[in-house]
C-alpha cells in the first residue's frame, strides 16, 4: 500500500475531501496548510505547520515549489570521509604554531576517541594568505585555497559524535543513528528535480570505494524509495542501466512493446488505476534515463582544456578517478539534478589509508589525499563559476567532524574531535569571501558563533527555499525533520 | 489444521451472540473519513487506546445476505451509513491469487488454480485457506512481517557493519512460531524472556537492532553508545507490543501521548541487564555437542605436526622459475607454516615487509623444536624473551606479550605500530634446534584484515649474523587459492609417504567437516544477560546528566500497574514486563496485534499506523470492530490463525479490487473498505514469485541464510552484490542474509526495509530503477532463461502451447486471442526468453488484485 506521509489526522481530512485522487502521496502545501489551520487541526502556530509536497506517483521527480524564493536551485556536497582535519587545511591558528610541542592547557588526562593525548602539534603544512581577501589557508590544498574569495567558511562547526559511523550519519541525515532520510532525499522529496530523465539525487562514491557509512549516507530512510540517492560514479554506472549486450536492440524493443501491450490490456481490465499507470510511466522514464544517464556519464565530449583543468588524465589513477567524478558532478548539475553528494575518501583500505582519518601518520596520508582532492575539486568550483552555474548552485564542502590540535600519545597524527571544525559553502546565496565563527586559540573547540550540524542543515535547506521546521514527514509517532527538533538558519553566512 | 473452536458449526453458540455491554463512548473516536476534531492533542489517560477494549455485538445491517461473518457486519454497517455498497466478490482465480500471496507470499500453481476452479463444494474456499495456513510457506511469509516490525537484520550497522552470523536462529524461531500458531502471549513472553523457559533464540528480539562495534576509551562516547543500545530496545518493545512511541519520551515528556520521561526510563530499567552479544545456544543436545566438538578439535590438533612434515620447505632464495617448481601456498589469516632445515640458534627474527592493509597484526608466533616431539620454544612460559618494533597504541587487546602467550584470537594479539611493516624478535634462554615457525593473524578465524603478506624469518648465527631461513618470495601471491592438496607434497618421498599424506588429508577433511557441523549452532546472537545496572532519568536524554534513579515500571497511565523493585533480577524484569504486556487488562497488545493482522491482510490497518496507537497515530476507522477482534483473540487462546481465518473468509476480504467512481468520490482512501485494495508485491514476494515461476525456487527451510554479496573481510565491511547467481541463492528471500544499509541489488529498490529503523508499514513506491532492475539485471535475465527452458520442457516445442503455459504460470490464466497473437510475434522475432522477461515485468505479475 501507499505510505502515508501525511499525518493520519490530516489524511483523514484529505480523504474525505477526496483531494487525493492520485496516490495518497501528497497535496499542495499551501492549500493543506490553510485547510488544516482553518480546521484548527494543528496545535502549533501556522508558521510551524508542515508544508507537504504534492508528489504525483507517475511523475515523482516533477519540480515542486519551494516554501519561499530560493537562492540555490541545486546542491553539490563534497564530503571528505574520515574526518578531514581543520588544523591542516582551513583553520589557521598562530598560537598552535607558537606552542608547538607543549601540552595543551586543560587537556591533562583528556581521553578522546583513541585514548590519551600527546602535545600540541602545528600543522606540517605552511599557511599563507590567498586570494584577494588574504585568507590564510594551508599548502595542503593550494588550488582550492586559491579560490578562497568564493568561499564562506564556518569555523565553529560542532558535531554530536566523535565516531565515524554516527558522525557521518549526522552530517548526511541529521541523526547519529542509522536509518534516517539523507539531506538529498529530503531535498528531492520537497523539490523534485529539474531533470525528468535523471535521478533527482545522485551519490558519487570515491573511486577507492564507499564512505564509512556506505548507503546510509544516501538512504531515503522512511521516505518513499524513489527519493533514495542513486549511487554511481564515472567508472561504475547505475547498476542495470544498460540493456545487457546479450539482448539485441531489436529484441529489447520488441520485448518492451509487448510489455506495453500487456500493460495496456491489463489497464483496460482495471480502468483508472493510478498505480498501474504510474508503473507504465516508470518504464518510460527508465527508457529515457538509459539515454540521459549514459549521456551525462560520457565525458568524451569534454574539451581537452576542461579535462586538463580537472586532471582527468592525471597519472595518479585515484586522482584521475576523482577528477572524473567531479566532472560527472558538474554534468549532472548542468542537467538539472537537484542534489549531488560527491565523496572523497573510502574506508575499504583501513584507517587513514584511503580517507582523511589521520590518526597515526597524518602527514604521509594527507600528502596523498590532498593531491587527490585539491585540483579536481578546485576545478569543479572554477568550472561551475565559469559556466555561470555558481549563481544558483550551492557548493558545500564538509566532513563528519574535526581533529585534535594535539597529536595522539606516541603517534604522529590527530584523534577525532567533534568540538570544533571547519566546513565551507560557496555559490548561490552565500556571503563570500567570509569566515563565520571561530574556534579557540588552538583550534580545539568552537568558541564564537558556535554552529551545529542542525544549523548547517537548516541553512542549506533555507538556501533551497525550504523552511527546515516545515519540511516534515510523519513516521512512527513523530513529524520527522532533517533537523530533528533543533537548528537555526545561520543568517550570518547568507549574502 | 483443526478449525478454531469458536468458529465451528457445532452446537456451541458463537461467542459474539452473547449479551455484551452497550457501545462504549469513544472520546476522540472519529468516523472514518471525518476530520479529527482534536485541536491540541494532550497527554490524557482517557485516550481511546488506553481504555480497555469493549466488546459490542456486531451491528444490525440491511444487506444481511452479504455478510459471511461478524467482521462483515461491522464493515457493512459503516458502508451503509455512508451510503456505499460493497464491491461484488472477486472471481475465483483472482481470489485464489490474492489469498495465496497473502498467506504464503507465493503465487498459486496452475494445478491449485485448476483444483479450486473445479471444486464446487460449499467449503471450497475454506479448504484453500486451511491448506494455506497449514503450509510451511505461511510462516515464511508472515515471519517477514514481524521481522520488519522488530528491525531484524544480520549485521551490526553503523561504521563497521560486520555480519552477525549467528542471528539467524531468531528468524527461524519466528517462522516456526507462525507455523505452529504459537499463542501470541507466549510469543511475546519468549521474545522477552525465552532464556527463562529454554527458548534461547527467541530473545534475539532484544538485540535484533543496530549496535555500534566501534569502542573507545572515551567515557562520554561509551555512555552514549550504551544509552543508544537501550533506547533501541525500549523503543522497539514499546512500538512492537504496545503500539506506543515510547522512544519519543527519551529527552522530554511525550508531546502528544500520556508518556512521561520517567515512564521511558522506568521501561529502560527493564532492559539494563541486556547487552548485545552471543550466548551459548542451549539446544537439548548441547552438552554432548560441546564434548564431541572438543574431541574432534583435539584430534585435529594431533594431525598438525604430522602434516607439517609434508609442508614444502621454504626455499631461500626462491627458485628463479617459479612456474617449474610449485610455489608454497599463499599466506592466510588463519595459519601459516614455514618449514626449513633444522638450525641451532639462540635468536629468531620475524620481519614484516608488507600487509594486506594497515598495520599488520599477529595473534601468535610459534617456533617449534626439531625432532620427534616438537615443542613451541617461543612461549614466554618456556623462558623465551620477546621484543617488537612497536605496538599500535591505545588497545589493551593488542600487546607484544600476546605473541607468545599461547592464546589465539584477535583478543590476544599484537598489532604493529607501523602500516605495512614491523618486526618481532624472540630470544631463547639457550641455543635451540628449530625447524618450523607457525604464525597467524587470527587462528580463531574471526579477523582476516591486517594480514602479513610480505615477511622474512631469520635466525642468528653464533657470531650474531642474521641468516634468512624463510620468506614470502616462494609463496603464491596473497589471496591466490591453494593448489589441490592444500600445498602439501610428498613428492620424492616414496609411495608410503604419499599414502600417509593422502590418508592424513582425507582424515583432516572429515574432521574439519565434522567440526564445522558441530560448531555451527553453538552460539546464537540473542543477547547477554548481566545483573541490571540502576537506571537513571537522564536530563534531556544526556547520558552525562543523570538525575534520580528509577525502578522498572510500566507507563504510569497504562493499566494495570506494573512495578518491580530495584532488587529484581534481570530475568525477573523481562519476564515481569512480558507478563504485564499480556495481562488481559492491558488494553494495548491485543489491539495492536489484531490491527497488524488486518494491516497485512488488507494493506491498511483499521488503525493506519500499526506501531503508533498514540495521538500522532491514526484513529481506528472501525473502533467497534477493532475491539471486537481484540477481545476475540484472548478468547481464541491468543492464537492468530483463528483471527486471520475470520479476516480472509470474510465477504469484506473477498470483494473485487477495482475502483468505482461513486465510492472513490466519497472515500478515495478506501477506509470504509468498499473494495479490496490492490497491492504491489513486496520485494520478497516478487523475488520468490519469479523463482517459483521459473521453476527454480528452492524450498529448503531454516538455518543460515544464503549470501548475495561477495565475500569480503574489510574492517569496515563492504557489501558488493554478486554478479551471478547459482542454486544456493534460489531459496526464499526471507533466508537471504540481510545486512543493514546495503540492499539486495535487484529487489532492494522495491522499498525493502534495511533494518536500521522499525518498519511497521512499508512504502510501496514505483520507480524507474525498479524497472531497470527488472529489465536488465543478471538475476532476472537468468530466471527468464530458466522460465523459457521450463516452458519448453513442460509444453513441448509448439509455440502456442508454450505461450499458454507461460500465461498459466505467470498470471494464472489463459492468454486472450490478442495476447496469443502478440506473444507469437514476439517469440518468433526475439525468442522465448524475451517473452518470459516481459511477463516478469508486467503489471499483472507485479500487482495483486
Amino acid at each position: 500500500m501507499n505510505s502515508t506521509p501525511l499525518s493520519p489526522a490530516g489524511r483523514a481530512l484529505l480523504d474525505r475531501r477526496a483531494f487525493l485522487r492520485h496516490s495518497g502521496m501528497g497535496l499542495g502545501g499551501i492549500a493543506l496548510t490553510a485547510l488544516l489551520a482553518d480546521q484548527g487541526l494543528l496545535a502549533a502556530a501556522p508558521e510551524r505547520t508542515p508544508i507537504r509536497p504534492e508528489v504525483r506517483s507517475e511523475a515523482p521527480f516533477a519540480p515542486r515549489p519551494p516554501h519561499f524564493r530560493p537562492r540555490a536551485k541545486r546542491v553539490v556536497m563534497i564530503f571528505c570521509s574520515g574526518a578531514c582535519s581543520q588544523l591542516d587545511t582551513w583553520d589557521y591558528k598562530p598560537e598552535l604554531i607558537r606552542r608547538h610541542g607543549q601540552p595543551m592547557p586543560g587537556a591533562d588526562g583528556l581521553i578522546t576517541f583513541q585514548g590519551a593525548q600527546g602535545n600540541l602539534t602545528k600543522s606540517p603544512y605552511e599557511f599563507r594568505p590567498r586570494g584577494r581577501c588574504g585568507k590564510m589557508t594551508s599548502d595542503l590544498l593550494p588550488q582550492l585555497g586559491a579560490q578562497v574569495d568564493q568561499m564562506c567558511f564556518i569555523h565553529s562547526m560542532t558535531a554530536r559524535s566523535n565516531t565515524h559511523g554516527p558522525g557521518e550519519n549526522q552530517m548526511s541525515t541529521g541523526f547519529t543513528l542509522d536509518g534516517f532520510p539523507s539531506m538529498g532525499s529530503w531535498a528531492s522529496y520537497a523539490l523534485g528535480s529539474e531533470s525528468q530523465n535523471l535521478p533527482a539525487f545522485v551519490a558519487i562514491p570515491d573511486p577507492r570505494g564507499g564512505p564509512q557509512m556506505g548507503p546510509n549516507n544516501w538512504s531515503s530512510g522512511f521516505l518513499p524509495a524513489v527519493f533514495q540517492g542513486t549511487p554511481f560514479n564515472a567508472t561504475r554506472p547505475i547498476p542495470n542501466l544498460a540493456t545487457p549486450a546479450a539482448i539485441a536492440g531489436a529484441t529489447d524493443r520488441a520485448g518492451r512493446d509487448f510489455l506495453r501491450f500487456l500493460n495496456d490490456e491489463h489497464l483496460a481490465r482495471h480502468p483508472g488505476d493510478d498505480r498501474l499507470m504510474a508503473r507504465v510511466a516508470s518504464y518510460e522514464l527508465a527508457a529515457r534515463m538509459q539515454l540521459a544517464a549514459a549521456e551525462a556519464g560520457d565525458l568524451a565530449g569534454e574539451s581537452p582544456a576542461t579535462r586538463a583543468l580537472y586532471g582527468v588524465d592525471d597519472p595518479n589513477a585515484t586522482k584521475a578517478g576523482f577528477a572524473r567524478n567531479c566532472l560527472l558532478a558538474r554534468r549532472l548539475l548542468e542537467r538539472g539534478v537537484r542534489f549531488v553528494q560527491l565523496f572523497n575518501g573510502a574506508y575499504a583500505m583501513g584507517e587513514g589509508v584511503g580517507n582523511w582519518d589521520g590518526h597515526k601518520t597524518l602527514q604521509k596520508q594527507y600528502d596523498t589525499h590532498g593531491q587527490i582532492l585539491d585540483q579536481p575539486a578546485a576545478a569543479l568550483l572554477r568550472d561551475l563559476a565559469g559556466r555561470g552555474l555558481l549563481e544558483d548552485t550551492l557548493v558545500v564542502w564538509t566532513t563528519e567532524f574535526g581533529r585534535m590540535p594535539t597529536f595522539q600519545k606516541d603517534a604522529s597524527g590527530r584523534d577525532h574531535n567533534p568540538k570544533g571544525f571547519t566546513v565551507w559553502l560557496a555559490g548561490a546565496g552565500v556571503k563570500a569571501p567570509f569566515s563565520y565563527g571561530a574556534t579557540d586559540e588552538f583550534g580545539y573547540a568552537a568558541a564564537t558563533d558556535i554552529a551545529t550540524v542542525y544549523d548547517f542543515h537548516a541553512t542549506i535547506l533555507h538556501l533551497l527555499g525550504l523552511n527546515h521546521q516545515r519540511l516534515t514527514f510523519y513516521h512512527n509517532g513523530t513529524e520527522r525533520r532533517l533537523t530533528d527538533v533543533h537548528g537555526e538558519v545561520l543568517t550570518g553566512v547568507l549574502a | 489444521m483443526a478449525p478454531p473452536r469458536f468458529w465451528t458449526a457445532s452446537s456451541a453458540r458463537p461467542l459474539w451472540f452473547g449479551w455484551l455491554p452497550a457501545l462504549a463512548l469513544w472520546p476522540f473516536c472519529a468516523l472514518a473519513g471525518e476530520p479529527v476534531a482534536a485541536p491540541a492533542p494532550a497527554p490524557d489517560a482517557h485516550y481511546w487506546s488506553l481504555q480497555a477494549p469493549r466488546r459490542t455485538p456486531p451491528p444490525a445491517v440491511q444487506q444481511t445476505a452479504w455478510c459471511r461473518n461478524p467482521v462483515d457486519q461491522f464493515v457493512l454497517a459503516e458502508l451503509e451509513q455512508a451510503g456505499l455498497s460493497p464491491t461484488p466478490e472477486a472471481d475465483r482465480a483472482t481470489l485464489l491469487r490474492r489469498v495465496t500471496f497473502d498467506l504464503t507470499g507465493l503465487p498459486p500453481t496452475p494445478a491449485e488454480i485448476a483444483n479450486f476452479r473445479l471444486d464446487h463444494s460449499a467449503g471450497a474456499y475454506e479448504k484453500v485457506v486451511d491448506r494455506l495456513l497449514a503450509s510451511p510457506r505461511y510462516g515464511e511469509r508472515w515471519a517477514r512481517h514481524w521481522l520488519d516490525v522488530v528491525r531484524f537484520a544480520e549485521s551490526h550497522g553503523f561504521e563497521m557493519n560486520q555480519p552477525r552470523n549467528t542471528a539467524w536462529p531468531y528468524r527461524d524461531y519466528v517462522i516456526r512460531a507462525f507455523n505452529e500458531d504459537l499463542p501470541y502471549d507466549r510469543f511475546v513472553f519468549e521474545q522477552l524472556a525465552g532464556d527463562t523457559v529454554g527458548v534461547d533464540e527467541a530473545t534475539g528480539f532484544l538485540v535484533a537492532g543496530p549496535w555500534d562495534q566501534v569502542k573507545s576509551p572515551d567515557e562520554q562516547l561509551t555512555k552514549q553508545q550504551r544509552a543508544d543500545e537501550l533506547h533501541d530496545m525500549v523503543a522497539t518493545a514499546g512500538t512492537a507490543f504496545l503500539g506506543l512511541t515510547v522512544g519519543c519520551a527519551r529527552c522530554h515528556d511525550h508531546k502528544f501521548d500520556p508518556l512521561s520521561q520517567r515512564d521511558y526510563y522506568s521501561l529502560q530499567a527493564v532492559f539494563t541487564g541486556v547487552n548485545h552479544g552471543e550466548r551459548t545456544w542451549r539446544a537439548a543436545d548441547e552438552t554432548r555437542r560441546v564434548a564431541d566438538l572438543a574431541a574432534v578439535r583435539a584430534e585435529l590438533a594431533t594431525l598438525d605436526p604430522r602434516l607439517a612434515r609434508f609442508e614444502p620447505p621454504a626455499r631461500v632464495p626462491a627458485p628463479a622459475d617459479t612456474n617449474a617448481v610449485p610455489r608454497r601456498p599463499a599466506v592466510t589469516a588463519r595459519r601459516n607454516t614455514d618449514r626449513f632445515a633444522p638450525v641451532t640458534t639462540h635468536r629468531v627474527r620475524f620481519t614484516i615487509t608488507a600487509s594486506s592493509g594497515g598495520e599488520p597484526g599477529l595473534d601468535e608466533l610459534e617456533i617449534f623444536t626439531a625432532g620427534e616431539h616438537p615443542t613451541n620454544a617461543a612461549l614466554a612460559g618456556a623462558g623465551a624473551k620477546l621484543t617488537v618494533s612497536g605496538t599500535l597504541p591505545g588497545y589493551a587487546i593488542h600487546q607484544a606479550a600476546h605473541l607468545n602467550d599461547g592464546r589465539y584470537g584477535n583478543e590476544w594479539s599484537w598489532i604493529s605500530a607501523d602500516a605495512g611493516r614491523g618486526w618481532v624478535q624472540v630470544e631463547f634462554p639457550a641455543p635451540t634446534t628449530i625447524d618450523r615457525v607457525v604464525w597467524s593473524r587470527d587462528r580463531s578465524g574471526g579477523f582476516a584484515d591486517r594480514v602479513t603478506t610480505g615477511y622474512r624469518i631469520e635466525t642468528a648465527t653464533a657470531d650474531e649474523q642474521w641468516v634468512t631461513v624463510a620468506d614470502a618470495a616462494d609463496r603464491l601471491p596473497y589471496r591466490t587459492p591453494a593448489a589441490p592438496g592444500g600445498g602439501y607434497s610428498a613428492a620424492g618421498r616414496g609411495p608410503a609417504a604419499a599414502a600417509e599424506l593422502a590418508e592424513l588429508l582425507a582424515r583432516r577433511a572429515r574432521l574439519e567437516q565434522r567440526a564445522a557441523e558441530l560448531a555451527v549452532t553453538r552460539k546464537v546472537y540473542s543477547g547477554q544477560f548481566a545483573p541490571p545496572a540502576t537506571a537513571h532519568l537522564l536530563y534531556r536524554g544526556d547520558p552525562l546528566q543523570p538525575r534520580e534513579a528509577v525502578t522498572p515500571a510500566g507507563p504510569a497511565r497504562v493499566t494495570p500497574e506494573f512495578q518491580l523493585p530495584d532488587s529484581a533480577s534481570d530475568a525477573e524484569r523481562r519476564a515481569g514486563f512480558a507478563r504485564w504486556l499480556t495481562d488481559p487488562r492491558n488494553p494495548l497488545p491485543a489491539r495492536v496485534i489484531v490491527n497488524r493482522l488486518w494491516h497485512y491482510h488488507f494493506g491498511q490497518g483499521l488503525v493506519g499506523t500499526p506501531s503508533d496507537f498514540g495521538a500522532m497515530g491514526g484513529r481506528p476507522s472501525h473502533p467497534a470492530l477493532l475491539d471486537w477482534l481484540a477481545t476475540e483473540l484472548p478468547a481464541a487462546g491468543w492464537r492468530l490463525n483463528p483471527i486471520q481465518r475470520l479476516l480472509v473468509l470474510s465477504a469484506t476480504y473477498r470483494q473485487g479490487g477495482d475502483g468505482r467512481p461513486d465510492a472513490e468520490a466519497k472515500d478515495a482512501g478506501n477506509r470504509l473498505l468498499w473494495r479490496f485494495a490492490p497491492q504491489r508485491l513486496e520485494a520478497e514476494e516478487l523475488r520468490d514469485a519469479i523463482l517459483a515461476t521459473s521453476g527454480k525456487l528452492d524450498l529448503r527451510m531454516g538455518g543460515p541464510g544464503f549470501d548475495v554479496f561477495q565475500p569480503n573481510d574489510n574492517y569496515v565491511r563492504v557489501y558488493s552484490p554478486k554478479e551471478t547467481f547459482g542454486p544456493d541463492e534460489w531459496r526464499r528471500m526471507i533466508y537471504q542474509f540481510k545486512p543493514r544499509m546495503q540492499q539486495d541489488g535487484v529487489f532492494g529498490a522495491f522499498d525493502c526495509p534495511d533494518g536500521a529503523q522499525i518498519a511497521p508499514q512499508r512504502s510501496s513506491s514505483i520507480t524507474a530503477l525498479q524497472a531497470l532492475n527488472l529489465l536488465n539485471s543478471g538475476f532476472l535475465l537468468q530466471q527468464a532463461g530458466f522460465f523459457a527452458e521450463r516452458l519448453e520442457q513442460e509444453a513441448g516445442a509448439g509455440r502456442p502451447a508454450q505461450i499458454e503455459r507461460a500465461f498459466a504460470l505467470a498470471f494464472g490464466r489463459h492468454p486472450t486471442a490478442h495476447e496469443t497473437a502478440a506473444a507469437l510475434e514476439l517469440v518468433s522475432q526475439a525468442g522465448l526468453p524475451a517473452l518470459c522477461r516481459a511477463l516478469f515485468n508486467a503489471n499483472e505479475f507485479v500487482f495483486v488484485f
